[in-house]
């Protein structure tokens, strides 16, 4: 683990004296072979949320979960390589807001830009909170920092690492750091799966031992009530697919930025594709996990949730539910009184956040526990570093050079790109003190996010397919958007939840089978008034000049020449070959 | 970028694959390490494999150097006068 955090350093100051402009800062020079980029793509992506979540999803819900990669990323990723980057990267936009100043105008930006600048941050805190909460449940450093000072040690730490490699070397140290971690959280996650898959008796073991509609992903999507989810097939396929997956990968600066440090035009759109052929095969490193820790049944030697639950001293044997199984999955434990957490029924809680962690404690052997354990560390970084690194791109180009400096010179920005980055920083942690203090800011965060980025997807949409659109058409349909999503949140309610924090609280008037299909609804929402209010005021104002949008508006930008190029380098080319791999995926766990 | 990526990477899998190997190695006819891992010795295992793909990586990192340097002249470029 140590050679790790040396590494990291390490690359910090080799690169350091590349970093001559603000260009090579933030965007890397726009100098890095796809590949390179293709890998930081995922890896940034890749942080505690996903991993943790997706494990826990996998524990909780079956394979059903990888509906997230196969169907809420791969064919947003496929349409923003093919589509959408020839806009980013060759309309010399430096950042996701600045192309809606050059389509728009500037209170789109601003909107935009702010937004995101506080997601981020918060974003990255909550990451920040995670890896320090998970460090202290494992007592990873158990014995060498005494127990009350974990949390914070853990904390600061991480974030003095990533601190000095993105102070160091900027966007191309991430990158380079993301892919190392993206290497690392392979290596980790690999030989975890194949182990655990002997274990169980390989994939045939846990169809046995597992409910059928954990082991398809398609089986019961008809009808809400009939799978895991709790979601009928029209909510996932257009809220989950369409609206929320577009919005993220098509419109978040955070991926985007990798992209766009790519070294040429066919570089940037290949990115999003390279990216999407290990996002596809990722379900089996962090979604298996979770459901092998479920079907390994505790009678197997050595269990290391004893480990973890002797702190509590309870060693109790749970008889195994055939309903929920929960295999090695320890229960929650109430981290003030360290009691087992118990339900409303008195059923115990289990703490499905932990099927990763648990699954290296209880496999591997010392030696490559510590592969493990940072290859969990390194996805952490990756997340909290591709936020900070959006952060502070946000922050010089869209804030600070548009509205407090505009005239610095190029050093002066690159020393304020330097100067967001320790302020990005020292607010996350503040961020992720917040998380820690308040029991309910991470759901109302995880809200907000939803409920802004909802929207985006059809300002982008109209803003890059119709010339017609225009600034104040853009900018009332966000808010409209904006504001539709909260209404629809206000107005309904998920089964078995109260009003308040998960909806309802104007009146409820409709009642969804699970949050996750409220959670689709209102992206559907938001995305529908949106496209409406966007038309329907772009139709009343006036136009921008036809010559203004070349490079900006797909019917007036002339296609990217790919005539030097033999079919196999076709970003085309690419996109057919993922989805087709895709299409044989959802086949074979249908 | 003047530094190839495949150098770092190659470099720090070797570091730990060449660890995990020792490892491995050393503690190999301990049962009570590897009962977790059902009698494999994964550390010895993996370790080699992750020491082959650093070994590889390195390799490619350094044969290509000259792709990615701006600042050094490209083969085809030698002999045309000094660049930038």
């Amino acid at each position: 683990m140590l050679v790790y955090f040396v590494f990291v350093l390490g690359i910090g100051f080799a690169l350091k004296r590349y970093m001559r402009t603000s260009n090579d800062f933030f965007l890397a020079g726009r100098s890095i072979p796809a590949w390179v980029c293709g890998l930081a793509f995922i890896s940034a992506n890749l942080g505690a949320q996903e991993v943790i979540g997706m494990g826990a999803s996998g524990a909780k819900y079956g394979i059903i979960t990888s509906h997230f990669y196969w169907i809420g990323a791969i064919p947003a990723m496929v349409f923003v390589g093919v589509f959408m980057m020839p806009f980013y990267y060759g309309s010399k936009a430096r950042s996701v807001p600045e192309y809606l100043r050059m389509r728009f105008d500037e209170k789109t930006r601003a909107v935009n830009a702010f937004s995101f600048a506080i997601m981020t941050v918060f974003s990255s805190g909550i990451s920040m909170y995670a890896m320090a909460l998970l460090i202290q449940t494992l007592g990873l450093f158990h014995g060498i920092i005494p127990d009350q000072y974990i949390f914070h040690v853990s904390v600061f730490l991480s974030a003095i690492i990533v601190l000095g490699y993105i102070f160091l070397g900027g966007l191309t140290s991430a990158i380079y750091n993301e892919v190392l971690q993206f290497f690392l959280i392979v290596a980790g996650f690999a030989p975890l799966v194949w182990i655990g898959l002997r274990n169980v008796g390989g994939w045939e073991g846990i169809k046995r031992t597992l409910p059928t509609n954990m082991t398809h992903s398609w089986q019961g999507m008809a009808h809400a009530s009939t799978n895991t989810l709790g979601v009928e097939w029209v909510g996932l396929a257009m809220g989950l697919g369409f609206v929320l997956s577009f919005g993220y990968w098509c419109t978040d600066f955070l991926v985007i930025q990798r992209a766009m440090a790519a070294d040429s035009e066919v570089s940037a759109r290949k990115v999003p594709l390279i990216a999407a052929i290990p996002k596809m095969f990722f379900p089996f490193l962090v979604i298996l996990p979770g459901l092998i820790a479920v079907s390994v049944t505790s009678h197997m030697a050595g269990t290391p949730a004893a480990v973890i639950h002797s702190r509590t001293a309870s060693g109790h044997a749970v008889p195994l539910d055939e309903q929920h199984p929960h295999g090695i999955i320890p229960q929650k434990i109430d981290p003030i009184n360290g009691q087992p957490v118990l339900d409303t029924n008195g059923n115990p809680v289990y703490n499905y956040d932990l099927a990763i962690p648990v699954m290296l404690l209880h496999f591997f052997p010392t030696g490559i526990l510590g592969l493990g354990l940072t290859a969990l560390l390194a996805s952490f970084m990756s997340g909290m570093a591709g936020n900070v690194t959006a952060f502070n791109t946000v922050w010089t180009y869209d804030i600070y050079q548009a509205y407090i400096n505009k005239k610095g010179t190029d050093a002066h920005y690159l020393w304020m790109g330097r100067m967001a980055t320790i302020g990005g920083v020292v607010l996350s942690i503040g961020a992720a003190y917040a998380v820690t203090n308040f029991n309910n800011i991470m759901d109302a965060l995880q809200l907000v996010f939803s409920i802004v980025n909802a929207p985006l997807f059809a300002t982008f949409l109209l803003g890059m397919f119709w010339k017609r659109t225009t600034g104040h058409g853009a900018f009332t349909g966000l808010i409209a958007g904006t504001a539709a999503a909260l209404v629809h949140h206000g107005l309904t309610l998920p089964t078995d939840a109260l009003p308040g924090m998960h909806g309802g609280w104007l009146a409820v008037v409709h009642h969804y089978p699970s949050d996750m299909a409220q959670n689709f609804w209102t992206a559907i929402f938001a995305f529908s008034v949106n496209l409406v209010v966007t038309i329907g005021v772009s139709l009343a104002t006036r136009p921008r000049e036809e010559a203004d949008l070349v490079g900006l508006v797909y019917s007036l930008t002339p296609k990217p020449a790919e005539g030097h190029l033999s079919w196999y380098q076709k970003p085309s080319a690419l996109a057919v070959g993922v989805l087709a791999i895709l299409i044989v995926l959802n086949l074979v766990f249908a | 970028m003047g530094l190839d990526i495949r150098i770092p990477l190659g470099l720090i899998f070797l570091a730990i694959g060449g660890m995990m190997s020792i490892f491995g190695l050393i503690t190999r006819g301990s049962a009570t390490i590897y009962e977790k891992s059902m009698g494999i010795n994964l550390n010895l295992t993996w370790g080699a494999i992750m020491f082959v793909f650093g070994l590889v990586m390195f390799l490619i990192g350094r044969r290509k150097k000259w792709q990615d340097d701006p600042v050094t002249p490209r083969p085809w470029e030698r002999g045309t006068g000094i660049r930038h």
